[in-house]
């Protein structure tokens, strides 16, 4: 018992030692006995301040991380990527070139065409688009085409846009004549376009002025060109004559920024051109086609282009809402003489006229660039892209002098004297950038004279269909 | 004296129709708002009491460096008045605007006022900050724009390094450790020295700023003494921020008389109390020493005496891998 009363004392002994020494040797924060409350609310205002200022320096850091970032953003350049193809800018969008493309992968298949037809795909278009813009108001165009037979230039411009009402276009480009023929290759309804587009000129070289007044209201475009003569599938990049043809189209939109709706899509103009003195065989088209891209009509050999030529086309459209209807009339007037026997010289008016409308299934407005879908084709959301149905009623007359039993200008008995037809079809528009489409055209013919298989002897039928992708 | 005042009249309505405008376009560095706003105000002043013709001068402030790099890339600047010689070479050379020579065509080597960089601390020193020796030491945070853009800012940097070299006879090894450390204890870069005073001042960064000396009085006077107080290390760096017409730019604006005049006019009396009254420190004698009090005295030294000059300066310290480069780290 006395044993472990003196142990008791000796632990209590130890452990005040112990506590003392502690007391001494006790670390302390700055100098200070950490038991003191004071100085434990000095240690937590300094601790307090420090934390202040670290925020403070975060916030001006991230301040001047953004005016570093804003001052990065004006120089560096600008990469786009998406539906509407690749775009590389600068951050003041002053140069800029954009990359887009155009691939068209067609299949036609004739019925009762004695096989004079070739059913088959074919890779209708295949172009690369290279535009861009420099020194802000420049902007160029280049579009190479690789599809069909033939490898060609077919657009290769420079627009220098003073102003949006002034504009002075030169290069190789579409001539302002005819609205379908204008219409984006893409954007058109039908895997062709129709026999008024026969009579139009397909690429030229020229100069051109050309603006959109009133905020759209109306636009204009005039402009001298080489001279081309009606459709031909393959374009020149020099002229064959001296003579140059002036073009020129107005077109006018006059309820575009009105509040009626309903009118608001409404557009008509007139396009037309002039040569004065157009001659050669180059000056002569090298045949009218049909939807399926067959000759109905040539020239006979040794007729020439000789005198005037010019062309007038007056042209609207309508669209509101689903609803598209475009049509156009052209004439085609043109001097031409025969080099070989009978001699002799005639001014042909060949004409064609054509109306085709369309409504989009799914409700989607349509317009002259086309249809963008209001929901992009995923059938894992149930999703299906934007439908189209479509139909075309068109007509190409020759002129009947060019079948004068005196005097003929046209190759006979192979050639027709008109043709007549009406297509139907489905455009299913996946999304912007892919589209597939399916019609059906049937021809008739009138004028054919020939006994043997041509193509004018019987009515055409093809059926179209398309894999288009565009961006 | 009826026919008197009428002749007076349409002496006067001749003279306003003869009257022309001028426009000039002063790229300045940052801290100057105040003192050309001013400045701007007397000249017009005096040239249309001169000539009769109006100037109205346009002023673009930033970063010294930032700002010769935007002339050099196309801000039409009549004339420029920046914080160092360098940023003024640089127009000349890389851009051709105005001449090699630049400087001799005006008093003092282009400079019609001096500047220091001295220490803008809060209002009872909290931390004690005596000399740039304080400013090294753990826990201080020294607030400084960034030298890459800013004028100031590179002078305060040799400043820093003059005052190591010094304590250290001579060693740069010692005092590029002093500088290391110093730029350790920045925890922000503003890309001027406009920016560095706001952030300081009204954002609350920092236990001290190294401020142009104008800047720190002004901000005294603008936020009160009882907020901010001056601190006069031992040394600093004899700051002497250049003037210059843009040759080429005005002589296209049809400027360049007016533009030669508008620097001569600095060197005025008016000129130099101006530049007095905004904390400059005059090259005029006679107003230095009417102003004298307003400004500390302390030991200098210069970048020509000390460094060889800007071009050495430059390229050793705050060219592209100079010693700024590899001894700051964000």
């Amino acid at each position: 018992m006395k044993k472990k009363c003196e142990n008791t004392k000796f632990r209590r002994w130890l452990i005040a030692i112990f506590l003392g020494m502690s007391s001494i040797f006790a670390p302390s924060t700055m100098g200070v006995p950490v038991t003191n409350l004071d100085a434990e609310i000095e240690i937590l205002k300094q601790q307090m301040q420090d934390l202040d200022q670290k925020v403070r320096i975060l916030e001006q850091q991230r301040e001047l991380d953004k005016e570093g970032a804003a001052a990065t953003a004006k120089t560096q350049p600008v990469v786009k990527l998406g539906s509407s193809g690749f775009t590389l800018s600068s951050a003041d969008t002053n140069f800029a070139i954009n990359l887009h493309g155009l691939v068209q992968l067609d299949s036609r298949t004739f019925f009762a065409d004695h096989n004079l037809a070739n059913s088959g795909f074919l890779l209708r278009r295949a172009r690369p688009i290279i535009s861009g813009t420099v020194f802000r108001d420049f902007d160029f165009n280049f579009t190479p085409d690789f599809g069909g037979s033939t490898v060609q230039i077919l657009d290769a411009y420079v627009n220098y846009h003073f102003d949006p009402e002034l504009q002075l276009e030169a290069g190789k480009f579409k001539p302002p004549i005819g609205l379908e023929a204008l219409q984006s290759d893409a954007a058109c309804s039908f895997n062709e376009r129709s026999l008024v587009t026969d009579l139009m000129p397909n690429r030229d070289l020229g100069v051109e002025l050309h603006g959109d007044l009133f905020g759209g209201i109306a636009s204009y475009a005039a402009g001298i060109f080489n001279g081309a003569p009606d459709y031909n599938g393959t374009t020149v990049n020099s002229d064959s004559d001296n003579d140059k043809a002036f073009a020129g189209r107005v077109f006018l939109q006059p309820l575009k920024t009105s509040d009626v709706n309903a009118l608001q899509g409404l557009g008509f103009g007139v396009g037309g051109s002039y040569e004065a003195d157009h001659d050669g065989t180059s000056g002569l088209t090298p045949g009218y086609t049909t939807d399926g891209q067959q000759k109905f009509f040539t020239y006979a050999g040794g007729v020439v282009a000789n005198g005037t030529h010019w062309r007038i086309s007056p042209q609207g459209y309508y669209y509101y809402g689903p609803l598209g209807i475009l049509g156009e009339y052209v004439v085609s007037d043109q001097e031409v003489s025969r080099t070989t026997a009978p001699l002799g010289s005639a001014n042909l008016q060949n004409t064609a006229w054509g109306i085709s409308a369309g409504w989009v299934l799914t409700g989607e407005d349509v317009s002259y660039t086309g249809v963008t879908p209001r929901h992009p084709f995923d059938p894992w959301t149930g999703h299906w892209g934007a439908w189209q149905v479509v139909g075309r009623y068109e007509e190409l007359n020759v002129d009947d002098k060019a079948f004068s039993a005196s005097l003929p200008f046209a190759v006979s008995p192979a050639s027709a004297s008109s043709a007549h037809a009406w297509s139907v079809g489905l455009n299913w528009y996946l999304n912007k950038n892919v589209r597939l489409n399916a019609s059906f055209s049937h021809t008739v013919f009138s004028g054919y004279t020939g006994a043997a298989p041509a193509v004018p002897a019987q009515a055409e039928n093809v059926l179209f269909t398309r894999i288009q992708l565009s961006f | 004296m009826k026919t008197m005042l009428t002749i007076l009249l349409a002496s006067l309505l001749i003279a306003a129709a003869g009257a022309k405008e001028v426009k000039l376009l002063n790229v300045s560095y940052d801290p100057t708002r105040e003192l050309y706003q001013e400045y701007n105000a007397a000249f017009a002043k005096y040239w249309k009491a001169k000539t009769g013709d109006d100037v109205v001068v346009s002023q673009s402030h930033g970063g010294s460096g930032k700002q010769a790099l935007s002339v050099i890339n196309g801000l039409e600047a009549d004339v420029v008045t920046l914080a160092l010689a360098y940023d003024i070479d640089a127009i000349s050379e890389k851009a051709n605007l105005l001449p090699a020579g630049w400087q001799k065509r005006l008093p003092d080597n282009s400079t019609p006022y001096t500047s220091t960089i001295v220490f803008l601390v809060h209002k009872g020193n909290p931390k004690h900050i005596r000399d740039w020796d304080d400013l090294v030491k753990p826990g201080v945070s020294v607030v400084t724009p960034n030298p890459k853009t800013s004028g100031g800012a590179r002078w305060a940097f040799l400043a820093a390094w003059a005052y190591a070299l010094e304590k250290n006879g001579n060693r740069e090894a010692k005092a590029r450790d002093f500088v290391s450390r110093l730029y350790k204890n920045v925890p922000v870069l503003d890309t001027g020295a406009r920016g560095s005073t706001i952030t300081f001042v009204q954002h609350g960064v920092g236990d001290v700023l190294l401020a142009w000396e104008n800047e720190a009085h002004l901000a005294i006077k603008e936020f009160g003494a009882d907020k901010f107080e001056i601190v006069t290390p031992s040394l600093s760096i004899l700051a002497e921020p250049p003037v210059a017409i843009v040759d080429k730019n005005a002589k296209r604006h049809g400027s360049l008389a007016v533009a030669r005049a508008y620097l001569e006019y600095l060197y005025s009396d008016e000129g130099q109390e101006i530049a007095a009254k905004n904390f400059y420190r005059p090259r005029n004698e006679k107003i230095a020493a009417k102003y004298a009090s307003q400004f500390a005295q302390l030991k200098f030294v210069t970048v020509d005496g000390k460094f060889g000059g800007w071009q050495k300066a430059q390229k050793k310290f705050f060219s592209d891998d100079g010693i700024f480069d590899q001894i700051y780290q964000p």
